[in-house]
């Protein structure tokens, strides 16, 4: 245990280390080397750190105690060490990725802000994990959240920066405003600050740990970017560099839902009581609704990093449901179900971490070979940046959870709980979860859809435009960095059970850990296999279906051979990169049928020669948009409500000062009054 | 796992083999049977067998364009498609393979060829291989829901996702004719149609612009490359109409191994698929390709259809 205590120590001294290098060697050659290699040993500890918890006991020290208000509690238990895990494990890659990657900004400013931030981001991530008390747990809350605003807002020479960084501090001081008044709940009921009272579920009367919940739902869930209140994630995540974006969507998102698992299984103690049914089923809908948007969103989309944005509240939205359903099903008393729902759920949120990471990472490549984020704009990009080509091919398979990589297991598992929901004893509930498999499943399709669309007109065909052309592969240290990841997708997809054995040592599930090479099976009451899945046993058919085709193809078919010749064009020649497919005509099919969400707006001006004659076009320009019906809508109505409201507030401020003293008048007498006639006890 | 044999491994390879081997000779049964209805002669059953052996010794040309993904494509789908194969019990009521995946990976194998199957069509920098890309994606999108709600269905009724469950009970249950099932099977008929791509979904026969989805993104194989992916797109045809008869049309499969059973199972498999190959080319031959703005009808009924099989799950 006290060997655990010293890594703590250890991982603290070196991201305050690579925080103060970054800042002290500004300027010099080896800077990134300063800030990113502390980082890097920092995080390979903190994985190093989780799996010590796994093994042993869990840490729980109280630093010093002052006021009850004060004390700086921290408790690592296998809860907290699964999410250090992912702030361990994506961090890495991306410090590894940064040693590099931030070269991108040596000549046009300073970085050592950057490395600095970076550093402390990481940092308090891993401080709000394992803080164990109201008050530090929202400062590192919010140094977390003001660091990676900074972050955001670090290329701020460019005007939409600013203003996605402007979105997201709003939206996320309303986040951490909701946390705070369940906090403050939790508090009026209980007497401390420590999260430890908090677990004491017998003293808190059901409602209030209900409000509380909900509280903290629609607080995180902020955080997490779920629909309606996403509205900052595909602003912010876009705008900061692609480091940090990788950290923000992997790690930060993660944060949140570390937060909600707390409340839910932790402080909550979601017994069996039917009482939480509707909470489950809550989550559900709001994971359902989260997910499917966030997908349709990300298919018209063509900024790859906002793509990837929003595709980062659909994953979230898995996520929701895998937690719904745990809780449902332990209101049923469905307790093996309720524990599988749970495995899938956090799963998911491994996975999404490493492929998001992953993915993100590549975008990140992209920008800085090609120095842009426009789809429209790249093209052929596979023969020049073949390794990033692979890497983002591994990162679109596994988020799209297609075999035989970790998405598809993560999803597997989710599908398998949702189709369990005929357990349910309830009609109503049976059938209305039935529409959750039926959103569930237009996710799939649809993510699908959108990395064909990423992948497809990124790194396929031919350049469109001259940045695409000028592209080269990145250096190494960024391709290993995204290795790293990639690796980790295909070892969880193909041993699915180191994952899971993880999760049930760190929940404390009741469950017995496997062997890596056991297979995933899910048996009915009569003991019949309802489903089962070893994932290494179908390896070994791929090779054997490959290896047995292509001697197959050997013998029949014999030696032929390959040219390379032009596409095919009719017989009329001159195919260019105008010809072929774009990113916006692709989704065209998708974009029509969900129009509802979209509301496709087509442009269309003609030129003609001479005013008279319409019929001779000299030319014509087409612009297609896509809008977004929830900053529309919802964010327009509502920011348009409160200018009104405020702009009739406004004439309270006339500049007179009477009508001042007349106000101070009007409070004191109030004031007066409401001592006078109020309650005394 | 170690409760199955040798002689079951034997067999499950039997079968999968079964399967790769027989699945031309529906495309050539399918082709027969349009050929006579429309009152033309036709070629004759074996003539994909030929198509294949010929079309594997011939030189291919590739596009310039193209990456290593065009070139991997046919393969990757004939290995998704093929490894399916193994998880489908033919003749016997259950597959030795079917503890390591049940119905939702051959869903997700088929997806992975798919996957490659429209990026190969972005590949080549082709407008058509583009415009294939584009409609297919649509079709799977919309195809998805369809497919997941009726895999709810099946194995809310039968108790599973692992096809060998699902085949047993489907065998061992007297009544097949139960409503919720009925409307399964209106719903799998139409996911079937659409992902084979049969009218009125796609129209493979032609090359047309306007019509076509599937041929438009293989459109620049050839030799090797081509014979690999309508080989694998028959396998992936033979896959789904096996899976219909065995969840649909379950009756008789061999329970215990003995020659004679087998080989009167395999019969009754032949049989059976055949039957349902023609009744399929039949009707495609009575309906004409739909606009593609419409198809999301069609497949909008199988949703519903599926749905009201879950509603009478749960009455």
């Amino acid at each position: 245990m006290s060997e655990n205590l010293s890594i703590v120590y250890v991982i603290i001294a070196f991201f305050s280390l690579g925080a103060t290098l970054g800042l002290f060697t500004r300027g010099q050659k080896y800077h990134a080397y300063f800030t990113y290699i502390p980082s890097a040993f920092a995080s390979f500890l903190t994985i190093i750190l989780s799996l010590a918890i796994f093994s042993s006991e869990n840490i729980h020290l109280t630093f010093f105690n002052i006021q009850h208000l004060f004390d700086f509690e921290i408790f690592i238990d296998g809860v907290a060490a699964f999410f250090l895990l992912i702030i361990g494990l994506i961090p890495f890659a991306v410090s590894i990725y940064s040693l590099s990657y931030s070269k991108k900004f040596d000549d046009k400013k300073n970085n050592s802000a950057l490395g600095m931030l970076f550093n402390v981001f990481i940092i308090s991530m891993i401080l709000v994990v394992i803080s164990n008390n109201v008050f530090f747990f929202l400062i590192f809350w919010e140094l977390m959240s003001l660091t990676s605003f900074f972050l955001v807002i670090y290329e701020h020479e460019n005007k939409n920066n600013l203003k996605s960084g402007l979105t997201y501090l709003v939206m996320t001081h309303l986040g951490t405003g909701f946390i705070f008044a369940s906090f403050m709940l939790m508090y009026a009921q209980t007497g401390s600050f420590s999260f430890d009272s908090f677990r004491d579920v017998t003293i808190i009367p059901q409602y209030v740990k209900d409000i509380a919940f909900v509280l903290a739902f629609v607080g995180f869930g902020t955080k997490a970017g779920m629909i309606p209140l996403h509205t900052w994630l595909p602003k912010a995540h876009p705008s900061a560099p692609s480091n940090v974006s990788a950290l923000m969507s992997a790690v930060m998102l993660k944060i949140a839902i570390y937060g909600i698992v707390r409340y839910l299984f932790d402080f909550n103690a979601i017994g069996s009581s039917s009482d939480y049914v509707w909470l489950g089923v809550g989550i559900i809908i709001i994971g359902s609704i989260s997910a499917l948007v966030g997908i349709l969103y990300a298919l018209v989309e063509n900024n790859i990093k906002r793509a990837l944005a929003f595709s980062s509240i659909e994953n979230i939205g898995i996520i929701f449901i895998g937690l719904g359903l745990s809780v449902v099903f332990a209101a049923f008393h469905l307790l093996s179900l309720s524990v599988l729902a749970f495995i899938a759920s956090m799963f998911h949120t491994l996975n999404h971490s490493i492929f998001k990471g992953l993915l993100f990472m590549t975008a990140g490549s992209i920008h800085y070979s090609t120095h842009t984020k426009n789809i429209e704009d790249l093209g052929g990009l596979i023969k020049k940046m073949p390794w990033t080509a692979m890497m983002f091919l591994i990162g679109s398979i596994a988020i799209i959870g297609l075999p035989p990589l970790n998405g598809f297991i993560g999803e597997w598992l989710t599908l398998q709980s949702l189709l369990a929901v005929f357990q349910i004893p309830s009609n109503i509930l049976q059938v209305s979860l039935a529409f959750a498999i039926l959103a569930f499943a237009l996710t799939i399709g649809l993510a699908g859809a959108t990395f064909v669309r990423l992948f497809g007109i990124t790194f396929l065909s031919k350049s469109r435009s001259s940045k695409a052309i000028n592209a080269v592969e990145v250096p190494r240290l960024m391709l290993i960095g995204k290795a790293i990841l990639a690796s980790s997708c295909v070892l969880l997809g193909i041993l699915p059970f180191i994952g899971i054995n993880l999760i049930v040592s760190a929940f404390d599930l009741p469950y017995t850990p496997s062997s890596p090479f056991e297979t995933i099976s899910i048996t009915n009451a009569d003991g019949s296999n309802f489903a089962s899945l070893l994932m290494p046993a179908v390896l070994i058919i791929f090779v054997s279906v490959i290896v047995g085709i292509f001697a197959f193809v050997r013998i029949i078919g014999g030696k032929t051979k390959t040219i390379k010749y032009g596409t095919w064009d009719c017989g009329f020649g001159s195919l260019s990169e105008r010809t072929q497919y774009t990113a916006t005509s692709l989704a065209e099919p998708i974009r029509r049928i969900f129009g509802i969400f979209y509301n496709p707006y087509n442009d269309i001006t003609v030129n003609s020669y001479a005013k008279e004659n319409l019929y001779l076009k000299k030319s014509i320009n087409v612009i297609s948009t896509t809008r977004n019906i929830f900053d529309e809508k919802l964010y327009g109505k509502i920011i348009s409500g409160s200018l009104f409201v405020l702009d009739k507030i406004r004439k309270i401020q006339s500049g007179k000062v009477n009508a001042y003293i007349l106000y101070i008048m009007i409070t004191l007498i109030a004031l007066l009054l409401f001592v006078g006639f109020g309650i005394h006890e | 796992m170690s409760d199955f044999s040798m002689l079951d491994y034997g067999l499950g390879i039997f079968q999968a083999l079964l399967i790769i081997v027989l699945s031309p000779l529906i495309v050539g049964i399918m082709r027969k049977t349009k050929a006579k209805s429309q009152k033309r002669i036709g070629s004759g059953i074996f003539q994909p067998y030929y198509d294949i052996i010929k079309l594997l010794r011939k030189d291919e040309i590739i596009s310039d364009q193209s990456s290593w993904i065009f070139r991997a494509t046919p393969w990757i789908n004939f290995v998704t498609t093929a490894s399916a194969a193994f998880f489908i019990p033919v003749f016997l009521v259950y597959s030795p393979f079917g503890v390591v995946g049940d119905i939702l990976l051959v869903v997700g194998l088929f997806a992975l060829g798919r996957f490659f199957t429209m990026l190969a069509g972005l590949d080549t920098a082709s407008s058509f291989g583009g415009l294939g890309s584009s409609r297919e994606m649509m079709v799977s999108v919309l195809v998805e829901p369809a497919l997941f709600m009726t895999i709810f269905v099946i194995a809310s009724f039968y108790g599973g996702t692992n096809i060998s469950t699902i085949v047993s009970s489907a065998n061992d249950t007297s009544i097949l004719v139960v409503p919720g099932i009925l409307f399964a099977l209106i719903a799998f008929f139409i996911i079937m149609m659409a992902e084979t791509g049969k009218l009125p979904f796609d129209n493979p026969s032609t090359h047309l612009e306007l019509t076509m989805i599937h041929e438009a993104m293989v459109l620049e194989y050839s030799g090797k490359s081509l014979a690999l992916m309508e080989w694998s797109h028959a396998i992936k045809q033979i896959i789904l109409f096996t899976l219909f008869v065995d969840i649909f049309l379950p009756w008789n499969f061999v329970e215990q191994i003995s020659l004679i059973g087998i080989s009167f199972g395999i019969m009754l498999f032949i049989v059976k698929v055949s039957a349902l190959a023609s009744f399929t080319a039949f009707i495609e031959t009575r309906v004409a390709k739909w606009r593609l703005f419409r198809v999301s009808d069609l497949i909008a009924m199988a949703i519903s259809s599926s749905m009201i099989g879950v509603i009478f799950f749960f009455l």
